[in-house]
């Protein structure tokens, strides 16, 4: 899309973008936290790498909650958000499968 | 940086309403969370003196702890031995037993009087510092713990967007903006460039802050949906101790020789000792390495065997892996507990900023609805405008005053009544409340000032409950080297006094079309006279 025919934001949208901000945002968070320990050393093991992992939680949720405001709207929202989580979890699934 | 003007109006909104939302919450919590940075010179402060005898030497520990245990048998599930007896913990033996209420635990300690004989005294640390923490942790909110912890986080993240949010408002302007305080006619970009200036500068004291308080309030969640999706139902949370296999645990000035072998640079304050099935013992110390930050804010602990003297040292900052090291530096990050007392300080300048940033925020928002005066008709301002103006001084000074309040208290409660913390809640809420609505009663301005002489005073109540405690008047006291906080509550009463002057000043001879105008005041009270007579 090119940058003069992108469409106007405004603000109407704010309950459904916030809403799949807070609920898909949170369960994208916690597929990408999971990611992210299969992939570094350590994987999901040890006390101390179980707690980092739950700590990496906060930053990715907040920002993809601070950045669901630029989807057009609630809808684009939602489905943007659910592929995401499909595309997250399936990642997820590849690194514990290769993780064993 | 070139960004879309209908992305920057979404983001403003977003920032606007997160802010009108949380703003205050987060003054109290931003406010509090300055004072909790001296929470152990403040809980020295307002202990009151043990009326125990001064405690026996180290070597003499395990025989005083076998007098304990003669007379309370119940001490030997849980007890510490003290290296370095302080006023907050003014015995060589302490232990705990169970009260009435469920989970209550009362702490005892326990001494040799001169003649030899035990003497036992309920503990009677004061509780005053965790109050202000729970203000801190539970933005001030007078609700349980749990749903006070829901709000907590849900604002936490609230806050995050905001910060993220206010960044790109501010994105587009910001090489002109950065370093520009245009203090003139135009208030509102007076108020913009100090609520920018303070945001962008402090923008990284800001995210540790935010996300570090969405992880305290959500972990339990965190972790139990992790465990589901990531660990398969159960998190290991990794190898467990070792039992100790010993029969006849080393004394406590052994095991502090062995101790400081093992630490060099660990100052130890005491050991814990714990009997676990089987009889035998499992023990931990506690200390501080001041090179280090900890995660447990003003002190550090691990476990040690009690029958060989050897630390397990994994747990300890410096000598973990590396997750653990990145998990220790979030929760040092937050508390400030690394670097000593210049860093506390500087936490508590942060804090203050913080509480400034919330507090700009709205006023920018009242002084973004200020209606003109173009002719000689004064104008009366919005309602919304004037309500949040009200509730932005009532909140925050009752807030303040409250704090004071409860603090100055803490000299005269435990000579009154049983239950310090309820009583130290009643008279934070009573103060807070009294605030709030004497803001609204009195109208942004006058209120503000009116309760900046409050807030003067309730402060200047913690010095004058120490010189009771010199004088002796009505059971206070007034512990050695704990003058610091009575000289920081009297900077901070002068500080209110000159910000009152400040406020009256403008009340009197700023523009009348704004809420803090005293005309504008009166005007709404005509207004409102007239058309109830009518």
């Amino acid at each position: 899309m090119r940058a003069g025919a992108r469409a106007k934001l405004d603000s109407r949208h704010w309950f459904g973008k916030t809403s799949a901000g807070v609920l898909l945002g949170y369960t994208l968070a916690v597929a990408l936290s999971g990611v992210i320990a299969g992939l570094t050393p350590g994987g999901f093991e040890g006390g101390n790498k179980v707690q980092f992992n739950m700590w990496m939680i906060a930053p990715l949720w907040a920002t993809v909650l601070g950045f669901v405001y630029l989807f057009r709207d609630s809808w684009r929202a939602w489905w943007w958000l659910a592929l995401a989580n499909v595309a997250a979890f399936g990642l997820l699934w590849a690194v514990r499968s290769l993780a064993g | 940086m070139k960004i879309g003007t209908d992305i920057i109006k979404v983001y403003k909104d977003v920032h606007i309403w997160v802010g009108i939302v949380c703003g205050l919450m987060l003054f109290i919590a931003f406010y509090a969370g300055s004072i909790t940075m001296f929470e152990k010179p403040l809980e020295r402060w307002a202990t009151p003196p043990s009326a125990l005898s001064p405690p026996p030497p180290l070597e003499n520990a395990e025989k005083l702890l076998d007098a304990v245990l003669a007379e309370r048998p119940q001490a030997a599930k849980g007890y510490s031995i003290v290296v370095t007896p302080t006023t907050d913990q003014p015995a060589r033996v302490i232990w705990a037993e169970r009260g009435e209420r469920p989970r209550q635990l009362i702490e005892y300690g326990a001494s040799f009087a001169a003649d030899g004989r035990l003497e036992v005294e309920k503990l009677r640390k004061a509780q005053t510092a965790q109050l202000v923490d729970r203000m801190h942790q539970f933005v001030g909110l007078p609700l349980p713990d749990d749903a006070a912890r829901l709000i907590m986080g849900a604002v936490a993240l609230a806050y995050a967007v905001a910060l993220l949010s206010g960044l790109i408002v501010l994105l587009p302007t910001l090489v002109e903006d950065l370093f520009a305080l245009r203090a003139g006619k135009n208030l509102k970009r007076m108020w913009l460039d100090a609520h920018n200036a303070l945001g962008i500068f402090s923008l990284p004291f800001h995210l540790i802050i935010a996300l570090t308080s969405v992880v305290f309030a959500f972990h339990d969640p965190f972790y139990d949906t992790q465990a589901k999706v990531l660990y398969g139902g159960e998190i290991n949370w990794g190898e467990h101790e070792a039992a100790p296999t010993g029969r006849v645990p080393l004394p406590a000035g052994e095991l502090l020789v062995r101790v400081q072998a093992q630490l060099p640079g660990f100052e130890v304050f005491g050991f814990t000792f714990q009997q676990r099935e089987g009889g035998h013992l499992e023990a931990g110390v506690i200390g501080l390495d001041p090179r280090r930050g900890t995660r447990a804010r003003t002190y550090m602990r691990t476990h040690l065997d009690p029958y060989t003297g050897e630390v397990d040292t994994h747990d300890l900052p410096g000598r973990m892996d590396g997750w653990g090291e990145a998990v220790n530096a979030f929760f040092a990050l937050h508390f400030g507990s690394y670097g000593g007392n210049p860093v506390r300080w500087l936490y508590v300048l942060m804090g203050l900023a913080g509480a400034a940033l919330f507090y700009t925020g709205n006023l920018l928002w009242v002084e973004s609805r200020r209606r003109m005066q173009r002719g000689a008709a004064p104008v009366p301002q919005k309602r919304s405008a004037r309500v949040l103006a009200e509730l932005t001084v009532g909140v925050s000074l009752g807030s303040v005053a409250g704090i004071s309040a409860t603090i100055a208290a803490a000299k005269w409660l435990p000579a009154r009544v049983d239950d310090l913390m309820l009583w130290h809640e009643v008279i934070y809420y009573a103060v807070f409340f009294i605030g709030v609505a004497w803001a609204l009663l009195r109208g942004a301005g006058r209120g503000a000032a009116e309760l900046l002489w409050l807030c003067a005073l309730t402060t200047l109540l913690i010095p004058f409950s120490s010189l009771a405690g010199v004088w002796g008047i009505g059971g206070a006291w007034n512990q050695a080297g704990t003058a610091a906080i009575d000289l920081t509550a009297l900077v901070a009463v002068a500080v209110f006094l000159l910000v009152a002057r400040f406020t009256r000043r403008r009340m009197r001879h700023g523009r009348t079309d704004s809420v803090w105008s005293v005309a504008d005041q009166r005007q709404m009270t005509q207004v409102v006279s007239k058309g109830a007579l009518t």
